[in-house]
Protein backbone atom coordinates (compact mmCIF):
# COMPACT_ATOMS: atom_id res chain seq x y z
CA UNK A 1 0.00 0.00 0.00
CA UNK A 2 1.19 3.67 -0.76
CA UNK A 3 -0.60 6.50 0.48
CA UNK A 4 -1.13 9.25 -1.83
CA UNK A 5 -1.60 13.19 -0.52
CA UNK A 6 -4.27 14.86 -2.19
CA UNK A 7 -4.71 18.77 -2.36
CA UNK A 8 -7.23 21.25 -3.88
CA UNK A 9 -9.37 20.01 -6.90
CA UNK A 10 -7.85 16.58 -6.50
CA UNK A 11 -9.20 16.53 -3.10
CA UNK A 12 -12.57 17.86 -3.82
CA UNK A 13 -12.66 15.16 -6.68
CA UNK A 14 -12.06 12.36 -4.35
CA UNK A 15 -14.89 13.03 -1.90
CA UNK A 16 -12.82 15.28 0.52
CA UNK A 17 -10.22 12.82 1.37
CA UNK A 18 -7.12 14.46 2.10
CA UNK A 19 -5.36 10.97 1.31
CA UNK A 20 -5.67 7.85 -0.19
CA UNK A 21 -4.54 4.62 0.35
CA UNK A 22 -3.75 2.49 -2.77
CA UNK A 23 -2.49 -1.24 -3.17
CA UNK A 24 0.15 -1.37 -6.53
CA UNK A 25 -0.52 -4.89 -7.35
CA UNK A 26 0.99 -4.23 -10.64
CA UNK A 27 4.05 -2.82 -10.09
CA UNK A 28 5.49 -0.34 -8.61
CA UNK A 29 6.65 2.74 -10.89
CA UNK A 30 4.82 6.22 -11.33
CA UNK A 31 2.59 5.10 -13.73
CA UNK A 32 0.95 1.87 -12.40
CA UNK A 33 0.23 4.21 -9.67
CA UNK A 34 -1.53 6.77 -12.12
CA UNK A 35 -3.47 3.45 -13.87
CA UNK A 36 -4.88 2.25 -10.11
CA UNK A 37 -5.79 6.12 -10.03
CA UNK A 38 -7.31 6.11 -13.07
CA UNK A 39 -9.63 2.63 -12.51
CA UNK A 40 -10.81 4.31 -9.46
CA UNK A 41 -10.80 7.87 -9.56
CA UNK A 42 -11.14 8.62 -13.12
CA UNK A 43 -11.86 12.75 -13.21
CA UNK A 44 -8.44 12.69 -11.36
CA UNK A 45 -7.25 10.45 -14.03
CA UNK A 46 -8.76 12.42 -16.56
CA UNK A 47 -6.66 15.34 -15.39
CA UNK A 48 -3.38 13.37 -14.72
CA UNK A 49 -3.78 12.28 -18.63
CA UNK A 50 -3.62 15.63 -19.60
CA UNK A 51 -0.54 16.58 -17.43
CA UNK A 52 -3.27 19.07 -15.32
CA UNK A 53 -2.22 17.02 -11.88
CA UNK A 54 1.64 15.96 -11.72
CA UNK A 55 2.64 13.32 -9.59
CA UNK A 56 5.52 13.98 -6.95
CA UNK A 57 7.62 11.81 -4.58
CA UNK A 58 9.68 13.06 -1.86
CA UNK A 59 8.55 16.67 -2.93
CA UNK A 60 10.28 16.77 -6.39
CA UNK A 61 8.03 16.00 -9.36
CA UNK A 62 8.30 12.39 -10.70
CA UNK A 63 8.69 10.98 -14.31
CA UNK A 64 6.04 7.74 -15.07
CA UNK A 65 9.09 5.67 -14.89
CA UNK A 66 9.94 6.02 -11.49
CA UNK A 67 10.19 2.92 -8.79
CA UNK A 68 8.09 4.01 -5.70
CA UNK A 69 9.53 2.82 -2.29
CA UNK A 70 7.75 1.99 0.80
CA UNK A 71 7.43 4.86 2.89
CA UNK A 72 8.50 7.61 -0.04
CA UNK A 73 5.92 10.82 0.32
CA UNK A 74 3.77 10.78 -2.74
CA UNK A 75 1.08 13.29 -3.88
CA UNK A 76 -0.84 14.74 -6.74
CA UNK A 77 -0.27 18.33 -7.63
CA UNK A 78 -3.13 20.52 -9.28
CA UNK A 79 -2.34 23.55 -11.03
CA UNK A 80 -0.49 25.80 -8.73
CA UNK A 81 -2.07 29.49 -7.98
CA UNK A 82 0.16 31.04 -5.64
CA UNK A 83 0.49 34.65 -5.58
CA UNK A 84 -2.81 37.06 -5.95
CA UNK A 85 -4.61 37.16 -9.02
CA UNK A 86 -4.06 39.21 -11.98
CA UNK A 87 -0.52 40.07 -10.05
CA UNK B 1 6.88 59.25 10.83
CA UNK B 2 9.08 58.16 8.12
CA UNK B 3 10.54 54.50 7.49
CA UNK B 4 14.28 55.34 8.84
CA UNK B 5 13.01 56.78 12.26
CA UNK B 6 11.04 53.46 12.54
CA UNK B 7 13.98 51.59 11.32
CA UNK B 8 16.62 53.21 14.11
CA UNK B 9 13.83 53.33 17.08
CA UNK B 10 12.62 49.75 17.01
CA UNK B 11 15.30 46.54 18.52
CA UNK B 12 17.29 45.38 15.41
CA UNK B 13 15.00 41.66 14.71
CA UNK B 14 16.39 38.37 15.08
CA UNK B 15 18.59 38.10 12.34
CA UNK B 16 17.44 34.67 11.41
CA UNK B 17 17.98 33.18 7.71
CA UNK B 18 15.27 31.05 8.12
CA UNK B 19 12.76 33.69 9.06
CA UNK B 20 13.65 35.23 5.40
CA UNK B 21 11.82 32.21 3.64
CA UNK B 22 7.97 31.48 5.40
CA UNK B 23 4.24 30.13 4.92
CA UNK B 24 2.20 31.23 7.54
CA UNK B 25 -1.66 31.65 8.52
CA UNK B 26 -0.85 35.36 10.11
CA UNK B 27 -0.70 38.39 8.22
CA UNK B 28 3.28 39.55 7.94
CA UNK B 29 4.33 43.17 8.69
CA UNK B 30 5.89 44.54 5.58
CA UNK B 31 7.79 47.06 7.63
CA UNK B 32 9.25 44.27 9.87
CA UNK B 33 10.17 41.99 7.25
CA UNK B 34 11.76 45.40 5.32
CA UNK B 35 13.56 45.36 8.51
CA UNK B 36 14.56 41.82 8.81
CA UNK B 37 16.08 42.12 5.06
CA UNK B 38 18.05 45.94 5.32
CA UNK B 39 19.70 44.22 8.62
CA UNK B 40 21.14 41.53 6.68
CA UNK B 41 23.70 44.23 4.71
CA UNK B 42 24.50 47.36 5.27
CA UNK B 43 25.64 47.50 1.09
CA UNK B 44 21.99 47.27 0.19
CA UNK B 45 20.86 50.74 -1.65
CA UNK B 46 18.52 49.35 -3.57
CA UNK B 47 15.17 47.45 -2.34
CA UNK B 48 12.16 46.49 -4.35
CA UNK B 49 9.05 45.01 -2.80
CA UNK B 50 6.49 42.99 -4.16
CA UNK B 51 2.77 42.81 -2.60
CA UNK B 52 0.20 40.33 -3.33
CA UNK B 53 -3.53 41.37 -2.24
CA UNK B 54 -6.57 39.84 -2.33
CA UNK B 55 -8.73 41.26 -4.71
CA UNK B 56 -12.20 41.18 -5.27
CA UNK B 57 -12.86 40.54 -9.07
CA UNK B 58 -11.92 37.26 -11.03
CA UNK B 59 -12.37 36.96 -14.31
CA UNK B 60 -15.07 38.96 -14.59
CA UNK B 61 -16.79 37.33 -11.24
CA UNK B 62 -17.00 38.92 -7.78
CA UNK B 63 -15.27 37.20 -4.90
CA UNK B 64 -16.35 37.40 -1.58
CA UNK B 65 -12.94 35.59 0.24
CA UNK B 66 -10.03 33.72 -0.65
CA UNK B 67 -8.55 30.15 1.07
CA UNK B 68 -5.16 29.36 0.28
CA UNK B 69 -3.65 25.66 0.49
CA UNK B 70 -0.14 24.79 0.38
CA UNK B 71 1.59 21.26 0.46
CA UNK B 72 3.27 22.19 3.72
CA UNK B 73 7.16 21.10 3.19
CA UNK B 74 7.72 21.19 -1.07
CA UNK B 75 6.08 24.67 -0.69
CA UNK B 76 8.80 25.63 1.73
CA UNK B 77 11.50 23.50 -0.26
CA UNK B 78 10.18 25.78 -3.33
CA UNK B 79 10.65 29.00 -2.33
CA UNK B 80 13.93 28.59 -0.81
CA UNK B 81 15.18 27.15 -3.79
CA UNK B 82 13.45 31.00 -5.49
CA UNK B 83 15.52 32.33 -2.54
CA UNK B 84 18.87 30.66 -3.42
CA UNK B 85 18.45 31.05 -7.21
CA UNK B 86 17.52 34.71 -7.03
CA UNK B 87 20.50 35.37 -5.05
CA UNK B 88 22.94 33.74 -7.15
CA UNK B 89 21.60 34.59 -10.53
CA UNK B 90 21.03 38.40 -10.32
CA UNK B 91 23.53 39.23 -7.79
CA UNK B 92 21.16 40.52 -5.12
CA UNK B 93 22.62 40.83 -1.58
CA UNK B 94 19.11 39.35 -0.21
CA UNK B 95 15.77 38.33 -0.68
CA UNK B 96 12.93 37.48 1.66
CA UNK B 97 9.79 35.98 0.50
CA UNK B 98 6.33 34.97 2.51
CA UNK B 99 3.27 33.41 1.60
CA UNK B 100 0.24 33.12 3.58
CA UNK B 101 -2.18 30.16 3.57
CA UNK B 102 -5.90 29.72 5.13
CA UNK B 103 -8.65 31.98 4.53
CA UNK B 104 -7.32 35.57 3.12
CA UNK B 105 -10.00 38.25 3.18
CA UNK B 106 -10.96 40.77 -0.29
CA UNK B 107 -8.10 43.41 0.44
CA UNK B 108 -5.73 40.92 3.22
CA UNK B 109 -2.10 40.64 2.30
CA UNK B 110 -1.16 37.17 0.44
CA UNK B 111 2.53 37.19 -0.65
CA UNK B 112 5.38 39.30 0.04
CA UNK B 113 8.81 39.70 -1.75
CA UNK B 114 11.35 41.55 -0.76
CA UNK B 115 14.74 41.88 -2.87
CA UNK B 116 17.81 43.67 -1.52
CA UNK B 117 20.70 44.82 -3.87
CA UNK B 118 23.19 47.29 -4.30
CA UNK B 119 21.19 49.17 -7.04
CA UNK B 120 17.12 49.39 -8.04
CA UNK B 121 18.01 47.71 -11.62
CA UNK B 122 19.00 44.00 -10.19
CA UNK B 123 16.28 44.34 -7.15
CA UNK B 124 13.27 44.93 -9.42
CA UNK B 125 14.06 42.28 -11.87
CA UNK B 126 15.10 39.73 -9.15
CA UNK B 127 11.49 40.78 -7.15
CA UNK B 128 9.53 39.83 -10.74
CA UNK B 129 11.34 36.97 -11.83
CA UNK B 130 11.00 35.92 -7.84
CA UNK B 131 6.73 36.59 -8.21
CA UNK B 132 6.70 34.67 -11.90
CA UNK B 133 8.65 31.47 -10.30
CA UNK B 134 6.56 31.16 -6.96
CA UNK B 135 3.86 31.61 -9.11
CA UNK B 136 5.04 28.31 -11.77
CA UNK B 137 6.72 25.72 -9.48
CA UNK B 138 5.47 26.29 -5.91
CA UNK B 139 2.77 24.25 -4.36
CA UNK B 140 0.09 26.52 -3.61
CA UNK B 141 -3.56 26.50 -4.70
CA UNK B 142 -6.07 29.09 -4.16
CA UNK B 143 -10.01 28.41 -3.72
CA UNK B 144 -11.98 31.75 -4.84
CA UNK B 145 -15.44 31.61 -2.81
CA UNK B 146 -17.86 33.75 -5.20
CA UNK B 147 -21.74 34.20 -4.75
CA UNK B 148 -21.93 30.94 -6.97
CA UNK B 149 -19.98 29.15 -5.16
CA UNK B 150 -16.34 27.69 -4.55
CA UNK B 151 -13.54 27.48 -7.69
CA UNK B 152 -10.34 26.00 -7.22
CA UNK B 153 -8.35 28.47 -9.26
CA UNK B 154 -6.70 26.30 -12.48
CA UNK B 155 -4.25 28.94 -14.25
CA UNK B 156 -2.93 32.06 -13.15
CA UNK B 157 -1.72 34.80 -15.67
Amino acid sequence: MVTVRLFGMTKMLAGNQGTLALALPDGRRVKDLVAVIEAGYPKIGELLQKKKVLVSVNQDIAHEDLEVQDGDEIALLPPFAGGSDGC
Amino acid sequence: MSLEQVTKADPPVADDEAMLVRVQREDFSIDEELRRVRARSKRIGGIAIFLGTARDRSKGKDVDGITFEHYEGMAQKKLREIRERALKDFGIIELSILHRYGEIGIGDNIVLIIAGAEHRAEAFQACKWAIDELKQITPIWKLEHTPEGEVWVEEHP
